[in-house]
C-alpha cells in the first residue's frame, strides 16, 4: 500500500495560556516539528531555543507576566521552510524597535537580560515582528529554511 | 519528572552544582536561588557540571551573568564542565565560552583550579 503525501503547505495551531509552565511543552513541540520538517537534530534544538525565547518574551514582556492571556503558535510547513508564528494580543513590538545587543559589549559589561533576541536572530534565518495597532494582534515570526 | 532538579556537593573549596533537566524562564528562579545561596555562604568558586542539563535559555544565562562579577571580586569563579552539544552551542554562539572557563569533565575543571586553591 502506498500513502500519498501532499506537497501542499500544511499548518496547525496550538494555543497555550500565557504561563511559563508551558514553555517545556512548546519547546518540545518546536523540536519535534523541526524534525518532521526535515531539519537535523542540532538545528532542531536551535529552533526550539528560539521558540522558547520568543514565547518567554510574550509572556514576560508583552503580557507583563499575567497568566490569564493566550499565546497562539501557528506552525507552517512549506517546501522551503518551517515557519513558526507566535501571535498574541499583549504589548506589541515592531521590527524597528528591536535592538540586538553586541555580544562583545555584553561580555565586557555583563548584565541580566537582553540575550533572548540575540539567540533568536542567531538561530533562525529570519525573525520578523509585526504589531497591528488597529486589531491589537501582534506577531513574532520565526523562519528556518530547509536546505 | 520535574523540569529541573539541582544536586549539590563540595570538592575542597569548589561547590559543584549539577542541574538536571531544563533551565528556562519557568525554572530559572530555582537555579538562581541555588547560585545565590552558595554566594551568600561565601562559596565563590562554583563548578556547574552540566552533564544532565538538556537545555538552557537566556534566562539561565542571565542568572550566571548576574553573579559572575561578584564571585570574581572575591577571587572565585564560575566554571562549566560536561556541556552537552546543544548547551555548548548556546554558550558559544553568544561568546560565553570566552567569558567562562569550559572543561570537558569535572576532573579537568577541579584540576585547573587546584593550584589556585592551594595558593
Amino acid at each position: 500500500m502506498s500513502v500519498a503525501v501532499s506537497m501542499e503547505p500544511a499548518e496547525f495551531r496550538l494555543v497555550i495560556p500565557s504561563q511559563t509552565r508551558y514553555l517545556n511543552l512548546v519547546t518540545g513541540l518546536a523540536k519535534r516539528a523541526s524534525l518532521v520538517a526535515g531539519l537535523d537534530d542540532a538545528t532542531s534544538a536551535k529552533v526550539s531555543i528560539a521558540v522558547d525565547e520568543a514565547v518567554t518574551n510574550v509572556i514576560l514582556h508583552a503580557y507583563h507576566g499575567e497568566g490569564e492571556h493566550s499565546v497562539e503558535l501557528e506552525l507552517r510547513f512549506t517546501e522551503q521552510a518551517l515557519e513558526i508564528h507566535i501571535l498574541h494580543s499583549g504589548q506589541g513590538l515592531r521590527g524597528d524597535q528591536v535592538v540586538l545587543p553586541d555580544p562583545k559589549e555584553y561580555i565586557k559589561h555583563p548584565r541580566k537580560g537582553g540575550l533572548g533576541l540575540l539567540l533568536m536572530s542567531r538561530f533562525m534565518d529570519e525573525v520578523r515582528f509585526k504589531a497591528d495597532e488597529v486589531s491589537g494582534r501582534n506577531e513574532c515570526c520565526l523562519i528556518k529554511k530547509l536546505d | 519528572m520535574a523540569d529541573l532538579s539541582i544536586a549539590m556537593r563540595q570538592a575542597g573549596d569548589v561547590a559543584i552544582l549539577l542541574p538536571a533537566g531544563f533551565i528556562n524562564a519557568h525554572t530559572v528562579r530555582e537555579f538562581e536561588e541555588a547560585l545565590e545561596g552558595l554566594v551568600r555562604d561565601g562559596r565563590y568558586t562554583i563548578l556547574l557540571n552540566c552533564r544532565d542539563l538538556h537545555y538552557i535559555s537566556s534566562a539561565g544565562l542571565g542568572a550566571i551573568m548576574g553573579l559572575i562579577e561578584t564571585v570574581r571580586d572575591h577571587q572565585g569563579d564560575i566554571l562549566l564542565s560536561d556541556l552537552q552539544p546543544n548547551v555548548f552551542t548556546i554558550f558559544d554562539t553568544l561568546g560565553f565560552t570566552q567569558l567562562y572557563r569550559v572543561f570537558g569533565d569535572e576532573d579537568q575543571a577541579l584540576a585547573a583550579v587546584a593550584p589556585e586553591r592551594k595558593g
